[in-house]
């Protein structure tokens, strides 16, 4: 009976897996496809991107004819310096937030001292404050303050980073006590232990610290435009959003901006990505 | 369910740790102040970039020519507001179930054992790493009358939608771009979350004669529950402060469909230049968020 039943049973668990299959490459269509159709758009002629759509066709998502002009085009109207701030304040705020962010982790999570709970919370509690809903009354602030179109006013907000401060807490708290007690012997102080010990052993966290802190800086969109409107220090994605909401758009020369703007953190996340898992793994939703 | 994990590298414990870390360290000269001056960025950061603009704003909400409180009289007295909370409480039903469900199927999709599954996870993943705004630029495209959307429809022999443009759909089409950045990006916490369940329940749940939807609801569910309350928290927190997209593409149109409050705030700010009732509101929106999140906190406690 049991022999008679199990082809039976086989093909209805192929059945299921093809199911599920087709399931998974449906979603990837819809999550790809948009971002294909960006790609294309932007390196074929302008005037390609909406002929060829009907009727549908694979011309609709295959460019017939390669270009770079829209690119051109681009960079005529000035986007070059915006993608240069933004890679600048992106890679600053990665520098000076792991410096603020791992201290913060080594005091909470290594250090002993009275009040750390108190602190622990505090910072928890600070850092869950959602800082777009904060961001037009801080703007009030640090303009009155001089901070308008400054450089300090784009980084300084987003080097402390609650996520970063605890993938790395957690990570600390795995090193070996040994280690740091050996030391300890040795004569070294504890910013010595910081940097000697804990950060050549934590590269994992650090990387994992460091894509929270350049994507959440990448991703800014209405604190730089608050806090950094002059064209000459604008950011990519503040200067791709104004520029598709001009009167004469050019949609070859859009598209290639949201491809450069997109293009910088889909090839770090792609290639970090084991480790953005591991920053997920280290702030302990797990 | 507290299966402490150990982020992928880190060295392991060594056995008898946790009894060693009891024993009091041997005293360093200065461990409270290098705890200080180690902690002291990131409290002056909390300090000046969340607590002084929270300030902020209830000050400059009490602070109305008009007084202390006329800018919260004037806000609700304001069907504009009052439409405005009512469309961001109702993309907030809609949008965080949406994007919570979805992420949890392809999670659960996802490590099951298909072929080529790696490489699905990593391409559902990708439009997680673009900014909202460039998710919002692309699907404006997407949705213009003579875009692709239309041009599918057509081919399937479906009427054209207005989609942005009409008020019923617009909210909606907020909802698909904002998912389309979002549920990749939730999904892999629920896909830690899931490669994160010993293997051997689900076994035992097998051998017990489960099928598989109760071993879903009965053992894999309820060991998720703590990454699923991270994403629910994350993911509400984040949706309402949905603002490029808006910004971007409808301006809180048509007929104030998509006037989401974080758009309204702003606009209250820099185009009426009323900033007493924008704080006003940003003091309200604070409120709003708290409720929710503990609400959300109080419906799935985190400890077991």
């Amino acid at each position: 009976m049991s022999t008679a039943d199990q082809p039976q049973a086989r093909s209805g668990s192929r059945l299921k897996r093809g199911v599920l299959l087709a399931l998974a490459i449906g979603a990837t269509l819809y999550s790809v496809i948009p971002l294909w159709f960006a790609l294309v758009s932007s390196v074929r002629p302008e005037g390609d991107i909406f002929r060829y759509l009907s009727p549908l066709s694979i011309k609709s998502i295959w460019p017939t004819t390669l270009t770079g002009a829209s690119f051109r085009t681009l960079m005529d109207t000035g986007f070059g310096a915006p993608v240069v701030n933004s890679v600048i304040v992106a890679l600053l705020t990665i520098v000076i937030g792991l410096i603020l962010c791992s201290a913060a982790a080594f005091a909470l999570g290594v250090l002993q001292f009275r009040g750390q709970k108190f602190l622990f919370g505090v910072t928890l509690v600070g850092f869950l404050m959602p800082f777009d809903a904060l961001a037009i009354p801080l703007s009030q602030v640090l303009s009155g303050a001089g901070f308008q179109n400054t450089y300090d006013g784009l980084i300084l907000p987003a080097v402390g980073n609650g996520l970063a401060i605890f993938a790395l807490r957690q990570f600390f708290r795995n090193i070996p006590r040994e280690l740091l007690e050996a030391a300890q012997m040795d004569g070294y102080g504890w910013w010595r232990i910081l940097f000697r010990i804990y950060l050549p052993l934590s590269k994992p966290a650090l990387i994992s610290a460091a894509l929270i802190l350049f994507v959440f800086q990448w991703h800014a969109f209405l604190w730089p435009l608050l806090i950094a409107p002059d064209p000459a220090i604008q950011v990519a994605p503040v200067a791709i959003a104004q520029f598709s909401q001009e009167t004469f758009v050019d949609f070859g020369a859009i598209f290639a901006g949201t491809v450069i703007t997109a293009a910088i953190p889909l090839c770090l996340l792609l290639y970090a990505q084991k480790y953005f898992v591991a920053s997920i793994a280290g702030t302990g939703v797990k | 369910m507290t299966t402490s994990v150990t982020p992928a590298g880190a060295p392991p414990r060594r056995a008898g740790g946790p009894a060693r870390r009891r024993r009091p360290v041997k005293k360093i000269g200065g461990t409270g102040l290098a705890a200080l001056l180690m902690l002291g960025p990131a409290l002056v950061a909390i300090l000046f970039f969340r607590l002084v603009p929270a300030v902020e704003a209830i000050r400059t909400s009490l602070s109305d020519p008009q007084g202390a409180f006329a800018s919260y009289a004037r806000v609700f007295a304001d069907p504009a507001f009052l439409a405005s909370v009512r469309q961001t409480l109702l993309f907030t039903v809609l949008v965080n179930p949406f994007q919570i469900l979805l992420a949890l199927g392809l999670a659960v999709l996802l490590t099951q054992r298909l072929p080529l599954v790696g490489l699905w996870r990593t391409l559902i993943f990708l439009p997680a790493a673009l900014p909202q705004v460039v998710s919002a630029i692309i699907w404006g495209v997407m949705f213009r009358p003579d875009g692709p959307l239309n041009a599918v429809l057509g081919a399937l022999g479906l009427p054209h939608q207005p989609f942005l443009t009409s008020k019923f759909q617009a909210l909606p089409g907020i909802i698909i771009l904002v998912s389309w950045v979002g549920v990749g990006y939730w999904m892999m916490f629920l896909v830690a979350g899931l490669k994160d369940i010993p293997g051997d329940t689900l076994e035992a749940a097998k051998i017990d004669g489960a099928g598989p939807f109760r071993t879903f609801f009965k053992v894999t569910l309820p060991q998720l529950k703590r990454p699923l309350l991270f994403v629910l928290v994350a993911d509400t927190i984040a949706n309402f402060l949905v603002f490029a997209p808006v910004e971007t593409l409808t301006a809180g149109g048509p007929d104030h469909s998509t006037n989401l409050i974080m758009f309204d705030i702003y606009e209250r700010a820099y185009v009426t230049g009323d900033l007493p009732a924008a704080s006003a509101e940003t003091f309200i929106l604070l409120c709003i968020i708290l409720a929710v999140v503990s609400i959300q906190f109080k419906l799935l406690p985190s400890e077991d």
